[in-house]
């Protein structure tokens, strides 16, 4: 039987892990890395340059390098790498290709089946296209599950006693915190919330922005928007960011930045760890907010909470760590690996689902409240396009529930069914999921028929609406697996395949005669 | 209300300890990927036995009408002691005033 692999795909680092003797292993590459950069390169020659070699060449080549494609999941924005364009999820099918990869090598066999880990808040477009990025991978992916769910899933502290766990998972590009409740080997998510754009990326970006006005101060220049030298400050400032996570304080040297009437000048500042808290506390109080607004949907209070767990390699931040614990008035578990969980519990999930024997049960929620625009009775009277929900957010998946509704005008013909997903109380202001018509109805007074609307939403994060008219059964359905704008054809996902496939085979190729470099550069 | 409880191989008057170690049997017995029409029905009877403990622990600070039925030999007992005292004749409420 084909193994099947837990993958975390994230947004500055991916991991893959297994399952072997029923316990969960981070499989690293050749060298012992076990992280992956979700870096995609093309190199001079038109080589595929994945991971730490395609970061290698980002300040040099931004142009030909994609960073941070994460966040670009769900929409159509278009990347121009070598004389092709590609969609987000073609870019994240790389890196899943490359652990793919990795995962057969180090297992010997074929691994064909995967379960993917996505923030507890993406949308549906988002989780769509992480699928389809797994199944351009050659994947059959039997799950995408939330992230600080999989890394509870990793809890090592089960009794049969329940336990009440806030998982606060801040990476790269994402932020959640998820409220869950062990007990033995089930583990039940009671609610998530947080922040799809929040993570380590936007304070790389704080205080590269810092870096500038410093620059600024010190030359009365402005840094030019050149790519490489941007690219040059972003790389510091991650730096920056990593060494005051460690020390006091740090120093800056990026030397002939920009040259001014063949006079170079350079970046030298030195930094310390306060500078950049005063920088990044705005960014984290938001997260604050959202651990309330979670521990409010969960009916609980802090004093409620068993443990704190950190997950992400953004809560290395030593600021992080103290407002956390400020804020819940306990300290987090120490000694969770917090770039490695996710793809761990990812892994057990993925051997539950092929039938390994591992005793885990995952209950785990809706993120988003989901529901249909309706004429509703607001403070100010009966309004349209008001957003009456149907499953409110964190009820437990699969759920089933239906809601009825009835008409508007005498002698209303038909009812267009408009389903959103979201929390605003205007249906429109929230994520349009899909619209469909009830047709030929009976003539008859306002209010008089009644529709009931259905919705059913599977464990894979698939919505079916059948909506009914009672009286006489006309009925009319729509399966939303992804309304938005980036599914793709089987056609153009065999297309997009075959396209990645021959990337690979291309570095294939190649890669017996590089090996002896690369190992040179290495060193 | 027993349906739920049937639903889980619960007793009436089972405690929420007990309902939750029936709810967490039925999970292992159903898992959602594997069965989710029974994983969904196991759900909601979860949900609705919570709910109702919920309910039953807010009950008991709420103010409610008294459930104790007065007994109404006694009360008429009260009520011909009370009157006795009070029934005053004519003669003596003249002699009580002047």
């Amino acid at each position: 039987m084909a193994k099947a692999v837990g993958i975390d795909l994230g947004t500055t680092n991916s991991v893959v892990a297994a399952i072997s003797d029923g316990q969960p292993w981070v499989i690293p590459d050749e060298n012992g890395e076990a992280i992956l950069p979700s870096c995609v390169g093309l190199g001079a020659d038109g080589k595929l340059l994945v991971g730490q070699e395609g970061i290698r060449q980002y300040a040099a080549a931004p142009e030909r390098t994609v960073k941070s494609i994460k966040r670009q999941m769900g929409t159509n924005h278009k990347t121009s790498l070598g004389d092709r364009e590609y969609l987000p999820q073609e870019i994240s099918a790389i890196i899943l290709r490359s652990l793919k990869q990795r995962a057969e090598k180090a297992l010997g066999e074929e691994v064909t089946q995967a379960v993917i880990t996505v923030p507890a808040l993406f949308t549906d477009a988002q989780r769509q296209a992480t699928k389809e990025a797994g199944e351009i991978a050659g994947f059959e992916v039997l799950q995408v599950i939330n992230e600080p769910t999989a890394a509870a899933l990793t809890y090592d502290f089960r009794n049969e006693e329940t336990e009440r766990v806030l998982v606060y998972d801040l990476g790269g590009g994402t932020f959640d915190v998820s409220i869950v409740e062990i007990t033995g080997d089930v583990t039940e998510v009671l609610a998530s919330h947080g922040n799809n754009r929040l993570g380590g990326d936007d304070f790389d970006r704080r205080l590269q922005l810092h870096l500038i006005e410093l620059f600024y101060q010190k030359h009365q220049v402005a840094v030019p928007e050149d790519a490489a030298i941007q690219a040059r400050l972003l790389r510091a400032a991650e730096q920056v960011k990593i060494d005051l996570s460690q020390h006091a304080f740090t120093a800056v040297r990026e030397p002939f930045l920009v040259s001014q009437k063949k006079k170079a000048l350079h970046l030298e500042a030195d930094l310390s760890r306060e500078t950049l808290e005063t920088l990044l506390k705005p960014l984290l109080m938001e997260t604050l907010s959202a651990i309330d607004r979670a521990l409010a949907d969960a009916s609980m209070q802090a004093k409620d909470l068993d443990r704190v767990i950190l997950v992400g390699g953004s809560t290395r931040i030593p600021l992080v760590q103290s407002l956390v614990s400020e804020h819940l008035g306990q300290a987090p578990v120490a000694g969770i690996e917090p770039d490695l969980c996710v793809a761990l519990g990812a892994a057990i999930q993925a051997g539950v689902l092929s039938g390994e024997s591992i005793d885990a049960i995952l209950v785990d929620v809706i993120p988003h409240s989901l529901g249909i625009s309706a004429v509703s009775d607001t403070v100010y009277g009966l309004r349209p396009g008001m957003f009456s929900v149907i499953i409110p957010r964190n009820s437990v998946i699969p759920i089933s529930r239906s809601e009825a509704y009835s008409t508007t005008f005498d002698d209303q013909d038909m009812v267009e069914v408009n389903i959103y997903q979201g929390e605003n109380a205007i249906a429109k202001e929230n994520v349009p999921l899909g619209s469909f018509l009830i047709e030929n109805l009976p003539l008859r007074p306002a209010g008089d028929l009644k529709i009931e609307v259905h919705f059913d939403f599977d464990h894979s994060g698939i919505l079916a609406v059948t909506a009914t008219e009672q009286g006489h059964g006309q009925q009319s359905s729509l399966i939303v697996e992804n309304a938005a704008t980036s599914r793709l054809s089987s056609q153009d996902l065999k297309q997009s395949r075959a396209d990645i496939d021959s990337l690979f085979e291309v570095e294939l190729d190649e890669d017996t005669g590089l090996d002896a470099e690369e190992d040179i550069e290495d060193d | 209300m027993s349906e739920n409880h049937t639903l889980l191989g619960l007793l009436p008057g089972a405690t929420p300890a007990e309902i939750k170690a029936a709810y967490h049997a039925k999970l292992k017995e159903f898992p959602a990927h594997k069965h989710p029409q029974e994983f969904k029905a196991v759900r909601s009877a979860y949900e609705i036995l919570q709910k109702e403990l919920q309910q039953t622990n807010e009950d008991f600070f709420a103010i409610s009408p008294s459930k104790v039925k007065l007994d109404r030999q006694a009360l008429q007992g009260l009520r011909n002691r009370v009157a006795s005292k009070l029934e005053v004749s004519l003669a003596e409420l003249i002699q009580l005033t002047f």
